[in-house]
């Protein structure tokens, strides 16, 4: 075993924890009042899938396992603004799960600092389904 | 200070002629982003973090067909670069197994950007 392959051993978080039970998925939130065109949409649901990726890595490898090993199932729903995503994230915060803010930039299209995208989970479909059930597909 | 030009960015590569909805585009970009960071991470760990601390940047492009798509999975590859195309599980909009998108990346800049200036944003 290499030292790298050492080291990333003894500090790898421990992947105790109970496997997820039912399907689960990666819920993203878009700002609508925002106007974004598809391809902006596009690259902060990315942001926010990658962020929201690397999160549940370090906090709920179980999840995250899951998650990959069954097809890392996404959907993208519509947010009214932002207070509307800063309420569901407080929301979903409450109930246990991983919540990740996307800030935009601001290179192009609107303003620096607009708050683009909320990114949900990995979670089981049940428990986002609560926060999120309401809420239409874009 | 570094320059533009060496910062690392991602790509993702968006077929237009599928009509997906801003939705369906999205999921799509996002498998073809998760899936680039994760492989990049395996065999180019220093490149992905020094893309995510500089914003871990990504743009979204388009092609008109499969074709394009295809052909500029096959350069980036010769080139080097971390590559993902997405095919769609086709559970909405589309049929099983269509390819969507190419995730490039991330990549130096100047790489990426050799492959795709012609292209338009999506």
């Amino acid at each position: 075993m290499s030292f790298r392959s050492f080291l990333h051993r003894i500090t790898a978080p421990d992947p105790s924890g109970k496997p997820l039970e039912g399907p689960c998925k990666m819920v993203c939130v878009v700002n609508q009042g925002l106007k974004m065109g598809k391809g902006k949409i596009a690259a902060q649901v990315g942001h926010g899938a990658v962020m929201a990726t690397m999160k549940s890595g370090a906090e709920k490898p179980m999840n995250l396992e899951q998650w990959l090993a069954t097809g890392q199932k996404k959907v993208c729903l519509k947010g009214r603004d932002a207070e509307h995503l800063l309420d569901l994230e407080k929301q979903a915060k409450s109930a246990g799960i991983l919540t990740t803010l996307v800030h935009d930039a601001g290179h192009t299209q609107i303003p620096s600092g607009s708050l683009t995208v909320l990114a949900l989970g990995p979670e089981r479909d049940v428990i986002l389904e609560e926060i999120t059930g309401e809420l239409k597909l874009l | 200070m570094v320059s533009t030009a060496d910062e690392p960015s991602m790509v993702l590569i968006a077929r237009h002629d599928l009509k997906m909805s801003a939705g369906k585009l999205a999921v799509q970009c996002s498998h073809a982003a998760v899936s680039c960071t994760l492989n990049a991470r395996k065999t180019h760990a220093r490149l992905v973090e020094r893309w995510k601390n500089a914003g871990a940047r990504k743009i979204c492009l388009r092609v008109d067909d499969l074709a394009s798509l295809q052909r500029l999975a096959g350069q980036a590859q010769a080139a080097g670069l971390v590559t993902y195309i997405v095919k769609d599980a086709g559970h909405t909009e589309v049929p099983p197994g269509t390819v969507t998108v190419l995730g490039i990346g991330p990549a130096p800049r100047r790489a990426i950007d050799a492959l795709v200036s012609e292209l338009k944003p999506y």
